[in-house]
């Protein structure tokens, strides 16, 4: 019975996988794949409810302090009941996938569904997709560890989660599987595309079969000529400008609520209660904002220029709000709506100075500013070009498409040379997608880089002595210790005797405490390999000490750091 | 080449006991001490293969402004040069991440819960987590500052019982003090017991350092650790293999840590010999 648990708790022992792993990553990422998009259909339901259930109290004047309850709600769940720290998820999962091999709490498989389902569900302007992407990408992850998958495996099924989430809440299976591979993980390679692919399409049967084959935000046909397709690089740059906007609103608020003196639930209902007066003005702001993407795309929005251009500042606004002051939830719906709007707001200005020309049907230029958005804003051009075909049902607008994802992320990456999940992250060096030089230095040790193969020699050696010792070594180094305490006092190097060597009569004079450098630079154990190799280069040196507590360990040269770089290299990049 | 032990400092009256019991542990072992003085409630240790977060007792957090002072008191007292342990890492804002390359790591018996509860036959789940995950082993300290003058073994014959075995011996041999084991007679008879030592090829290191091997034929194992000397370091494995194993703590493990008021120092199922 135990050997048969362990059998199953250890299924990449068993023989059929052991030479290759690809088929018992397909059988994980069904799973993953299934588990995800429940959690994603089990967040959607709830929201549906909880919007239909708040909805008879919008016309209420207090109705304004409902988004301040539920971010402050949502806050407290997190702080106080799950003990998470709080924050929308995907930058979490980018960088447990980049430090230490997609591992996840099993606590955040659920935590944000919960807190952004009472953030949104009661106003907030946030997404559901964020929150079902740690997920998806949580469950994943704990799947990976209860069943004692390897890295790579695990990093794999993290992907899985997160596509399978993204492909359920979207019925979008390419979008899931691209978000995953070009944001989360960072890495195109074959051994992840394939279970990520699965997990896609299973994700996406499980959203099919329990809530129908629908397309998001189906549309009539657009008919498009050459000036829409020249237009689209106005549209691009208003996209792009918004995308930095909304980028550097989030970071702003965020900051200026970090700095303020009250507890976080506080902080999340002051956002919050400046959300639910904006709403009560102009409700488009609210909520994920799905309906109003509807009616944008359908040519149907009655306002003209100027409110769609409210609209869509106004939703940058709140969603800062909801966001920068503590309320859980994502960026992806309201980029969808205000990208949207910014495409209305293009194409009646466009329709205004050139009242001549033949343009397009509105509808496809708040379709295009979604792509636009997204695109600028996660600086990933395929999820934005994918997400928008797969969610509106239509390939007619693709080269428009492309155009206006690309410029937008190409002016984002100039302007913001981080995507708005990568920015934190690569601020504080923990960016490290596979095959990097960050990320193979973060992977390697001082510990396994030393070389102990040193001999010590005391201060008190006699030259003669030395040079029979340096008669038995092959290294140039030689530490020197304190004969008593062994604590270490400097280095010898071998041009340092160099001068007395060939001169008999100073073999019995000089002591080696005489020749010793004593101002040596050294390394410890601990110190990241980025800063040790920084040293060296500073001071071009190719070996140094590594010294703990006064302590000679041995020494770290840049040929052994080379050797293993390389060994690292080729198992990250999978060449070898 | 220098190991270390974590140690994470709570500015409270216990929490210097316990800073004591670790600095006497790293004094015999020659082992350094990291301490680390938390800013926030919560930190995470990533592990092999699983993630721990730890969410500390609030005590852990009591008047920063003199915990350095009294962590480094008690080192420099010691003749320990103090290293403080500043997180580089953080997997959210207030959510720090602790490394988990040290040898060993010092634990009250809970380090979540308010140390009023803490007391005999209570160990933290935070701490059970760290056991079961870590490759080192945790030293889990008597709740006043106890010197200990020699190791005290428990044997069934499981891997994890030759693990904790082949710990203590190490031990020994670092602190120069006698080892005694203690098995409490169950399926095999002493002399299985002594060939599953054998076997595993551990009868020549024991030689000299082995005290006496007391086997408990009668009686209750609760009531037979009245045998144990109240100054010994009980060393001990925690965890087996297979699914219900890999949940429990293991029966003798709860009745050791419920009956007995001595450090212990548990090796867990990946405990893996470094040196």
């Amino acid at each position: 019975m135990a050997r048969l648990f362990k059998k199953l708790k250890y299924p990449g022992s068993w023989s059929l996988f052991r030479s290759d792993d690809r088929l018992l990553l397909i059988l994980f990422a069904i799973a993953v794949g299934i588990c995800s998009g429940l959690a994603a259909l089990v967040l959607n339901r709830s929201l549906e409810t909880m919007l239909e259930w708040l909805h008879h109290y919008r016309t209420y004047w207090w109705a304004i302090f409902l988004p301040a309850a539920g971010a402050a709600l949502s806050s407290l769940f997190l702080e106080k009941i799950v003990n998470e720290g709080a924050g929308h998820g995907v930058p979490e999962v980018i960088y447990a996938v980049s430090r230490y091999g997609g591992l996840l709490r099993l606590r955040s498989s659920f935590s944000r569904l919960i807190s952004s389902c009472l953030t949104i569900g009661s106003g907030g302007s946030a997404g559901p997709e964020a929150p079902v992407v740690m997920s998806g990408a949580a469950i994943g992850s704990n799947i990976a560890q209860a069943f004692s998958l390897n890295d790579r495996q695990r990093v794999a099924l993290v992907g899985c989660g997160a596509a399978g989430a993204i492909a359920a809440i979207f019925n979008a299976p390419i979008s899931g599987m691209v978000f995953a591979i070009e944001v989360i993980l960072g890495e195109w390679s074959t051994m992840n595309i394939i279970p990520i692919a699965i997990a896609a399409v299973a994700g996406t049967e499980v959203s099919r079969l329990l809530k129908g084959n629908q397309i998001a935000f189906a549309h009539r046909d657009f008919n498009i000529h050459f000036n829409d397709i020249l237009a689209c690089v106005g549209l691009a740059i208003c996209c792009a400008l918004a995308s930095i906007l909304l980028t550097r609103a989030l970071r702003s608020i965020h900051h200026v609520s970090k700095g303020v003196a009250l507890p976080k639930w506080i902080r999340a209902a002051i956002g919050g209660s400046m959300v639910g007066a904006i709403g009560y003005f102009l409700p488009y702001a609210l909520g994920e904002g799905y309906h109003a993407i509807r009616t944008a795309i359908d040519g149907e929005f009655s306002g003209g220029l100027v409110l769609v251009t409210v609209i869509a500042l106004v939703k940058i606004l709140t969603t800062s709000l909801t966001l920068g002051s503590g309320g859980s939830g994502g960026i992806f719906a309201p980029c969808l709506v205000i990208g949207a709007f910014v495409g209305l707001s293009f194409h009646r200005f466009l329709a205004a100075v050139w009242s001549s020309a033949l343009w397009v049907n509105e509808g496809c230029f708040a379709l295009l500013g979604m792509a636009g958005l997204i695109s600028g804003i996660l600086q990933a051009p395929l999820t934005g070009i994918f997400l928008i075909i797969e969610i509106t049902g239509g390939y007619g607008v693709i080269l428009p498409l492309i155009v206006v994802s690309a410029i937008s992320t190409t002016l984002c990456h100039y302007l913001e040379p981080a995507s708005f999940y990568l920015k934190d992250l690569v601020e504080q060096g923990q960016l490290l997608r596979p095959g990097t030089d960050a990320r193979v230095l973060t992977d390697l040790s001082i510990q396994e880089l030393l070389e102990t193969d040193c001999i010590c020699v005391h201060p008190n050696m006699r030259l003669a002595d030395f040079i029979g010792i340096v008669k038995s070594s092959h290294r140039n180094y030689f530490p020197v210790e304190d004969q008593e305490n062994r604590q270490f006092v400097g280095m010898i190097h071998l041009d340092d005797i160099r001068p007395y060597l060939f001169d008999p009569a100073m073999h019995h004079a000089v002591l080696t405490g005489q020749l010793m450098n004593t101002h040596v630079k050294t390394v410890s154990l601990h110190d990241d390999l980025s800063e040790v190799l920084q040293k060296m280069d500073e001071g071009r040196i190719f070996s140094m000490p590594v010294v703990s507590d006064n302590r000679f360990l041995g020494m770290i040269s840049k040929a052994t750091l080379l050797d293993q770089y390389r060994k690292e290299l080729m198992v990250q990049t999978g060449r070898f | 080449m220098a190991q270390k032990l974590l140690h994470i400092f709570r500015n409270t009256p216990l929490g210097r006991e316990t800073l004591l019991q670790s600095i006497y542990f790293c004094q015999r072992m020659g082992v350094l001490p990291t301490v680390y003085i938390p800013e926030f409630t919560k930190f995470l240790m990533y592990f092999e293969n699983e993630v721990v977060q730890v969410d500390l007792d609030p005590s852990y957090l009591n008047d920063p402004d003199t915990a350095v002072t009294h962590a480094e008191q008690l080192l420099q007292k010691a003749k320990i040069k103090p290293e403080l342990f500043t997180p580089k890492n953080f997997t959210a804002s207030t959510l720090p991440d602790i490394p988990t390359s040290f040898e060993f790591m010092c634990c009250p018996r809970s380090i979540s819960d308010l140390s009023s509860k803490i007391g005999l036959g209570y160990i933290g789940p935070r701490v059970r987590r760290i056991i079961q995950a870590a490759r080192f082993p945790v030293l889990i300290t008597s709740p006043v500052y106890k010197p200990w003058k020699n190791i005290a073994v428990f044997f069934g014959g499981s891997a994890n019982a030759i693990n904790a075995l082949r710990l203590g011996i190490r031990i020994a041999k670092v602190t120069g003090m006698h080892l005694d084991i203690y098995t409490q007679v169950g399926k095999n008879t002493p002399s299985e017991y002594r060939a599953i030592v054998q076997e595993k090829g551990l009868e020549k290191p024991l030689e000299s350092i082995l005290g006496q091997w007391t086997f408990f034929e009668k009686g209750r194992f609760e009531d037979n650790l009245y045998e144990v000397p109240h100054d010994a370091l009980v060393v001990l494995g925690a965890y087996g293999h297979g699914i219900i194993k890999d949940i429990m703590f293991g029966s003798m493990m709860e009745k050791i840590q419920s009956t007995i008021s001595n450090n212990l120092l548990i090796a867990g199922p990946k405990y893996t010999m470094i040196g």
